[in-house]
């Protein structure tokens, strides 16, 4: 009782290592995405709106994003079958990441 | 106990399995499976709820002879026929419309699922509104979904939208338990069988799909009349052929809704 398709892409490990995470996949292969891709790619409504806009150089930073430093996840818990949703330490957590995002912002590295 | 916040994860430890009743289209009775469905699961022996997720339409009141309750006096769920149940329809009068945008659908289903006691369960059959709207979405998101089974009607028109809500339940990784097809024909007084409907649509959608048929379920004006006076068909006649025919649904969740293996996702080892 399940869908007819073959078996749907599925992470088995997710951990933190260094900066970035490296992501252990069911179809064999190990991913590891930089944080600040997973930062820059955030699929959330007003980053995608963000996407293509020129910088404001007058945009003033909230304290907590001043303070932030380098992008790195404070949390991140799965939505559902699906996703994950990722709050990162400039306070930002709207965005849900699909599997497949995850996937396509990971470059394959040998497996530890 | 605040509301659940937007993607928040949901837990009903003491419900083994959460179904979803969909269909891409409004009309094809929908409600009537999902409540007939719960009690025949009642009838197999299980202990059953039924959460109407149709904020704008609740109609879980009326199939059992409930309406507007004092909700400072009463405990939800709602017990009646040995099912435990929660709508909208309990807490609004039925001549006054719900006019609410999205978010605020969201926040009344994510509420019924998790300020609720819904007790020990074995089945929490929601019957979701028709469409891909955010009633569904919130449920996909935040409610450990075990599957969804999808109702349509024969007719090609009511499967250009089972198909949407397949496709949606996939996006959001929710497995399909398989399709019913629902008013699929009636018997005449002559005995004869009629398709007003046309015929084969189920069973079409499910092999494209790849997912189980499974069942049909015929056209009966006692099956609309039981609904309307407060108490479903299974209940009422079930030795009629439609209970029957939701019996047989019943015991076919019974067997295979347990293999299903759906894990969620792994947690996070952020160090």
């Amino acid at each position: 009782m399940t869908t007819g398709t073959a078996q749907p892409l599925k992470p088995l490990s997710l951990k933190k290592d260094g900066d970035g995470l490296r992501i252990e996949w069911n179809d064999g292969a190990t991913t590891f995405a930089p944080f600040r891709a997973l930062r820059k790619s955030c699929p959330c409504a007003s980053c995608t709106e963000d996407v293509g806009k020129p910088i404001d150089p007058f945009r003033v930073l909230s304290a907590q994003e001043a303070a932030a430093g380098a992008p790195v996840p404070v949390g991140m818990k799965p939505v559902g079958f699906y996703a994950y949703q990722i709050t990162w330490n400039d306070g930002h957590d709207t965005g849900i990441y699909p599997i497949e995002l995850l996937r396509s912002l990971g470059e394959n590295v040998s497996p530890r | 106990m605040p509301p659940p916040m937007p993607g928040q994860k949901l837990e009903l430890p003491g419900v083994k399995y959460i179904i979803a009743v969909a269909s891409g289209k409004g009309g094809v009775g929908k409600s009537t499976v999902a409540a007939n469905l719960a009690l025949a699961l009642h009838m197999h022996g299980q202990r059953v709820g039924l959460m109407d997720a149709d904020i704008y339409g609740p109609s879980v009141p009326m199939m059992f002879g409930l309406g507007l309750v004092d909700q400072t006096k009463t405990p939800f769920p709602i017990e009646k026929f040995g099912l435990s149940l929660m709508s909208m329809g309990f807490l609004v009068d039925p001549n006054q419309a719900i006019i609410w945008r999205g978010p605020k659908v969201a926040q009344a289903v994510g509420s019924f699922l998790g300020q609720i006691n819904w007790g020990e369960l074995d089945f929490l059959i929601i019957d979701l509104p028709p469409g891909t709207g955010d009633a569904q979405l919130t449920l996909s998101q935040a409610a450990p979904l075990t599957g969804a089974l999808i109702v349509t009607q024969p007719a090609e028109v009511s499967l250009i939208d089972a198909r949407k809500g397949v496709r949606m339940f996939e996006e959001v990784r929710v497995p399909i338990l398989g399709i019913i097809e629902n008013m699929s024909y009636l018997v005449a007084t002559d005995g004869s069988k009629h398709t007003p409907f046309g015929s084969g649509g189920g069973k079409k959608l499910a092999s494209e799909i790849g997912v189980p048929f499974l069942g049909e379920i015929p056209i009966d004006q006692m099956v609309s009349t039981c609904g309307d006076s407060g108490e479903p068909i299974v209940r009422k006649h079930p030795e009629h052929a439609v209970s029957k025919a939701y019996t047989e649904l019943a015991a076919t969740m019974l067997r295979e809704v347990p293999k299903l293996t759906a894990a969620g996702l792994p947690a996070v080892d952020l160090g």
